[in-house]
């Protein structure tokens, strides 16, 4: 792409300055997170002694003459593990970002479907579509406290239902919005000549349109599932039982009550890193794709 | 014969118009509820909420404290209270930072990786986005942890002045807005990232073989392709501000002294610490959603403007 042989770019000069400034953005980004991978493996006296070296590099002399050898240890973890209740927690963060994401893609191509090919230009596709289009940009924060009275009055406070009806319904503008956009893409033609060869429009729908929606239904599951994955706001006000919680409403009980407690906190944090970690480098061209498409748009 | 076949096709026609509608509505409803009750219908109701006199419990027939108009007396409080205001300079200061800082630093990253030949350049990519994937719960504890007065920050900044010693800072809203600016970069450089390959690439060879310096490819042509994406980039960090919640919640919890609060954990705190106060909370919730419309406003008009992108 960018093949230009220009000699001003090309002065060795001109490199080192784009490679350093790249560099230290790269060191930047990625410290944080090897400084603290590095110290969840460090018990808490540990880390009060070495907070930046690399674990096991330390001695203490001890009070009597003796001297403390500090060894990488992965205590803090079986400790994180055993109070941080992290197998409900991991099972609810699967179970809402698993059904939110589905359902979204659902309910987005039905919705799609119906703006695009059944009744494209009629008042009442331009105002439903309208009132989509005005969710993307709306700031979820400034509903929160009006949706938790609404969740209340439903009987849904601190059930999982609770959970996965918001996550659904903040899920749908921006699922609509490209549904909509992809599915009037689809020559018209292949859904008139279905019809007129007589099929119903749910035959079409399942047939024709979902098939053919898979580059959108894959931005659409990439941005539904990093989002639910890392949603905390809501969840931590719609829910207080800890059957119902999620990853990160576990992680943050780390920073209550063993704020102090470094190295199980440590810990903990890496294990709430991880899935998404994983997720991210096995996806990221897809993650990439998806949020530049969502972001742009609104 | 010919009478008939119209007939039948009338007849159909007239089936296909209810089964047309009656699909129609059954594709759309599903998600459409669930919007619904989730977006639409809290947004008007925190209006009412705000001037009504509500303090929770059933909304009709609590016997205890029957329902009430109040009028404006929340919005009285509010404009009366300091830490509103506290709350609204904090949000001005992450539009600032979104604007002048992730927005310029983002473009500067896609741009040196896009035209800068660089070797690794999806090394660079991956790891320049790593922390817009990340819970921002995790990175609001991380970073809570690292500037803890026994935190690594002091050691590090120990290494440049062995004299340091960790103070109540003066400015508690620093560390906030560089956490921000680390946490959120990202997003704009896979931004621009993404336009940037949109831009013909032959317009640019074109102009190289006339003789355009780097200076003159980026302000002649790489800019003005990108203004449009550079206005949007602009609104969406200006109402994206409104969205700071998690952070501050976990990093700060507001304080000290709510002197990092912003309008989200105000209104947080006013619903849901100590004795509720619905009409306040509510009465700041129909300020950041007027606030909110108010951008998706100007969107809508810079849209038309740029034309519709794409």
């Amino acid at each position: 792409m960018a093949n230009i042989k220009d000699k001003s770019w090309k002065s060795h000069l001109g490199m080192v300055i784009v490679y350093a400034i790249l560099i230290v953005f790269t060191v930047l980004a990625i410290y944080p997170l090897i400084w603290l991978s590095l110290n969840s493996f460090k018990t808490t006296t540990e880390f009060q002694l070495n907070k930046l070296g690399l674990p096991g590099t330390v001695e203490r002399l001890n009070a009597d003459g003796s001297i403390t050898k500090f060894k990488p240890t992965v205590i803090n973890y079986v400790d994180a593990w055993t109070r941080g209740k992290f197998p409900i927690l991991i099972f609810n963060s699967v179970l809402y970002t698993a059904v939110t994401t589905i359902v979204v893609i659902i309910f987005s191509f039905m919705s799609g479907f119906a703006f695009a090919k059944i009744r494209p230009n009629t008042k009442t596709t331009k105002g439903l579509y309208g009132s989509y289009v005005i969710g993307i940009l709306m700031t979820l924060q400034s509903i929160m406290v009006p949706l938790f009275l609404v969740i209340n009055w439903m009987g849904l406070y601190d059930t999982r239902i609770g959970v996965l009806i918001p996550y659904i319904g903040i899920g749908m503008p921006m699922g609509v919005y490209l549904a909509t956009e992809y599915i009037r893409s689809i020559p018209s033609a292949l859904v008139e000549s279905a019809r007129i060869d007589g099929a119903r429009y749910g035959k079409i729908f399942t047939s024709i349109i979902f098939p053919m929606g898979k580059p959108v239904a894959t931005t659409l599951a990439i941005l539904s599932v990093t989002g639910t994955w890392n949603e905390f706001m809501l969840i931590n006000i719609l829910t207080s039982n800890d059957k119902y919680k999620s990853l990160p409403v576990g992680v943050q009980k780390f920073a209550g009550a063993l704020s102090s407690d470094f190295g199980k906190q440590f810990a903990a944090l890496v294990i709430g890193l991880i899935p998404m970690l994983l997720f991210y480098l096995v996806f990221r061209k897809e993650i990439t794709k998806g949020v530049a498409a969502g972001a742009v748009k609104g | 014969m010919a009478e008939k076949d119209v007939a039948v096709k009338k007849k159909k026609g007239m089936s296909s118009k209810g089964e047309e509608l009656r699909a129609y509505w059954l594709f759309i409803l599903p998600g459409f509820i669930m919007y619904f009750v989730v977006m639409a219908f809290p947004t008007v109701f925190s209006l009412f909420l705000s001037i009504s006199n509500y303090a929770g419990g059933a909304l009709f027939g609590n016997v205890r404290n029957p329902l009430k108009i109040m009028g404006f007396k929340a919005y009285k409080v509010m404009f009366a209270d300091q830490y509103f205001y506290l709350a609204l300079k904090n949000n001005l200061l992450i539009v600032f930072i979104s604007v002048f800082g992730q927005i310029p630093l983002g473009f500067l990253m896609a741009y040196l990786l896009h035209r800068g030949m660089v070797k690794f350049r999806d090394f660079f990519q991956t790891i320049i986005y790593l922390p817009c994937v990340i819970s921002t719960v995790v990175i609001g504890i991380l970073w809570k942890s690292f500037f803890a007065p026994n935190g690594a920050f002091v050691d590090l900044v120990r290494i440049f002045n062995p004299a340091y010693e960790p103070t109540v800072s003066s400015h508690p809203m620093i560390k906030v807005l560089f956490v921000i600016l680390w946490m959120y970069t990202g997003t704009y450089f896979i931004i621009f990232t993404a336009n940037l390959q949109k831009i013909d690439t032959s317009i640019i060879e074109a102009a190289k073989i006339d003789g355009a310096s780097e200076m003159q490819v980026l302000s002649k042509i790489i800019l003005p392709a990108l203004s449009g994406v550079i206005v949007t980039s602009a609104i969406l960090a200006i109402s994206g501000s409104l969205k700071s919640f998690d952070l501050i919640y976990v990093m700060t919890a507001g304080g000290p002294a709510e002197r990092t609060s912003v309008l989200a954990t105000y209104m947080f705190n006013k619903a849901f610490k100590g004795a509720p106060n619905y009409p306040l909370a509510n009465a700041i919730s129909t300020v950041m959603i007027i606030i909110s419309f108010f951008f998706i406003a100007i969107t809508k008009i810079v849209e038309k403007k740029f034309g519709g992108k794409e």
